[in-house]
């Protein structure tokens, strides 16, 4: 399968595998590029050793996991898959730049899918840095994709549904789960009734899933949050303690329990450096970060780039299916590959179950709508750009000293310098800007090309490349 | 060379497996999966030595916060979870050329 000119989508998790098999059915060739070794994303990936079963996974998983593995089989003559490979960044005009196993490439498309998906919230506390804590998703990706326990006693902190779906499947795997602590109230959970409604088959589940920590006597603490992790060299206990409505801390009701691992869910940020340093423009969410500006077919300010899944809002995996599908039947109109009346009647079905998602998804944002509280966690010594190990107290020297903005506090204390270019600092720093009174033109960390660490040498040996 | 025991998997090891060598121990490690798999299921939480002689452990296992980087066939900073095992790897946990060859 050899085009010219094909549709690139950048990731294969549900969104941009969904827009390859839809784009596909609709005769049109991709090629999608993705930086792990199998489709589905850090949801749907499935396992990556062989194993006869998977006693920790439900069937409703395995199921939506089936179902996205053959939609796209069935259209894979129309795909080409570049695994393990990941995008440095643009090269030139309407080209990116790939690295796989360190060997550079370039590809040239006509349209451009994102579907970068999100990465987690980093949220700094006393022990952060310790080996053994992990963030959810990490520990939920060793035991779905790893088939590995990440710890023999573990404890879950954040907030939203991922908490008592992730505490299920470790329990399941055989591991003693201490406690699952979420930092909102329950009458504020309640109150979102009507929304979570939207999808009743979904909100059952999660009953069913409160339903089995209770039948296993796991603890489930609403209102509930972390203060600090200790141990020598790894992780040895936690202390947590309940959160009022505004996510701070009672102290005087602490509570240690011993754990060899947490895993820690406050939510999670778009992945957006690739729309950014293509250009794309992006507005600031509350919940997610910065997102990129799109219209009704997730087109960005990007003539030729289309942006679906999570890379522009967390709405999960069901809609960034429909996200990936929606941008593909857009790209097959352009194409004459189908009318208009046909592009806005295909469309027309996939917007109204989106929809629904949407309103069943704020439910949950305003549940679990991050508070002030959280700021207060690190102490004056406590880490907060891991790569650089700037604190949070060169952080309010540099704000009390007249940083307004990402970029003055960056070049005073060095948070986002690291390899990590500030995936892990920026979401705390935005948030403590705007806790300082500072809303508007704070801006981000501004991600740089590579987009990924190479050594120098590669330049060297592929400088015709570049 | 002393072995290595897998005490952390969920399910057992099936399919093509082989050896690598993790810090001058083998242990046997199965077709397909991640090395930062490997070292947990070996029990192995601190990975990395950062530039700052930081001990660091797996964080966000998916290839974004730069904690988990291990020193893979002579090859400084890889990130354990970005990297497929292969037969006869050899893997260094907190190595750092900072910390070992020092800077010039």
């Amino acid at each position: 399968m050899t085009t010219p000119h094909p549709v690139v989508i950048v990731g294969a998790g549900p969104s941009g595998t969904a827009a390859a098999a839809q784009l596909g059915k609709l005769g049109i060739n991709s090629v999608v590029v993705e930086e792990a070794s199998k489709i589905g994303g850090v949801i749907y990936r499935g396992p990556l050793r062989d194993s006869d079963d998977l006693p920790h996974l439900d069937d409703n998983l395995k199921r939506a996991m089936d179902a996205l593995r053959t939609r796209y089989s069935a259209q894979q003559h129309h795909i080409e898959f570049l695994t393990q490979t990941r995008v440095l960044g643009p090269e030139g005009q309407n080209k990116l730049l790939l690295n796989k196993e360190n060997t550079l490439s370039s590809i040239e498309y006509q349209e451009l899918i994102l579907a970068t998906g999100c990465h987690e919230r980093s949220v700094p506390f006393p022990g952060w840095q310790l080996p053994g804590v992990m963030l959810l998703g990490g520990v939920q990706l060793q035991i779905k994709s790893g088939l590995v326990k990440p710890g023999t006693r573990m404890a879950l902190v954040g907030t939203g549904p991922l908490l008592p779906l992730v505490a299920c499947q470790l329990h399941k795997a055989g591991v003693d789960v201490a406690g699952v602590y979420e930092a909102s109230q329950f009458n504020k959970l309640a109150k979102e009734a009507i929304a979570l409604l939207n999808k009743p088959k979904l909100t059952l589940s999660g009953l069913s899933m409160m339903a089995y920590l209770k039948k296993h006597d796991i603890p489930f603490y609403y209102g509930w949050g972390i203060v600090q992790a200790q141990g020598n060299e790894t992780l040895q206990r936690m202390a947590v303690a309940p959160y009022n409505e505004c996510w701070q801390a009672n102290l005087k009701h602490t509570k240690t329990i011993d754990v060899d691992a947490i895993g820690v869910g406050y939510g999670f940020v778009s992945r957006s450096q690739l729309a950014m340093l293509l250009g794309a423009k992006h507005q600031y969410s509350q919940v997610c970060g910065y997102v990129p500006t799109l219209d009704q077919w997730q087109k960005s300010s990007l003539e030729n780039t289309y942006i679906v899944g999570d890379a522009n809002g967390l709405l999960g995996a069901d809609a960034a299916i429909f996200e990936g599908q929606i941008a593909a039947i857009h790209i097959a109109q352009k194409r004459n590959k189908i009318s208009p009346k046909e592009a806005e009647q295909l469309a027309g079905k996939v917007h109204r179950k989106l929809e629904r998602i949407k309103r069943f998804r704020c439910g949950f944002d305003r549940f679990s709508a991050r508070q002030f509280g959280l700021l207060e966690l690190p102490k004056e010594d406590t880490v907060v750009c891991r790569c650089e190990q700037a604190t949070r107290g060169q952080i309010d020297q540099a704000i009390e000293q007249g940083a307004k903005d990402i970029t003055s506090l960056k070049m005073r204390t060095r948070i986002g310098m690291g390899d990590c270019q500030g995936k892990t600092c920026t979401s705390y720093a935005i948030d403590r800007l705007h806790h300082a009174g500072f809303i508007d033109n704070i801006g981000t960390v501004k991600p740089r090309f590579p987009l990924d660490p190479i050594p120098f040498t590669l330049l060297e040996d592929t400088h015709e490349a570049l | 060379m002393k072995s290595l025991k897998r005490t952390k998997d969920i399910t057992p090891i099936l399919g093509a497996s082989f050896n690598i060598t993790i810090n001058n121990q083998q242990v046997r490690a199965a077709a397909g999966e991640t090395l930062l798999s490997v070292l947990l299921a070996t029990d192995h939480k601190r990975i990395m030595n950062n530039d700052h002689h930081r001990h660091c452990g797996a964080y966000c296992g998916m290839g974004v916060c730069h904690c988990c980087q291990v020193k893979v066939n002579d090859q400084f900073k890889q990130r354990a979870c970005q990297t497929l095992v292969q037969p006869n790897m050899t893997v260094e946990t907190l190595s750092n050329r900072f910390c070992e060859e020092g800077i010039k």
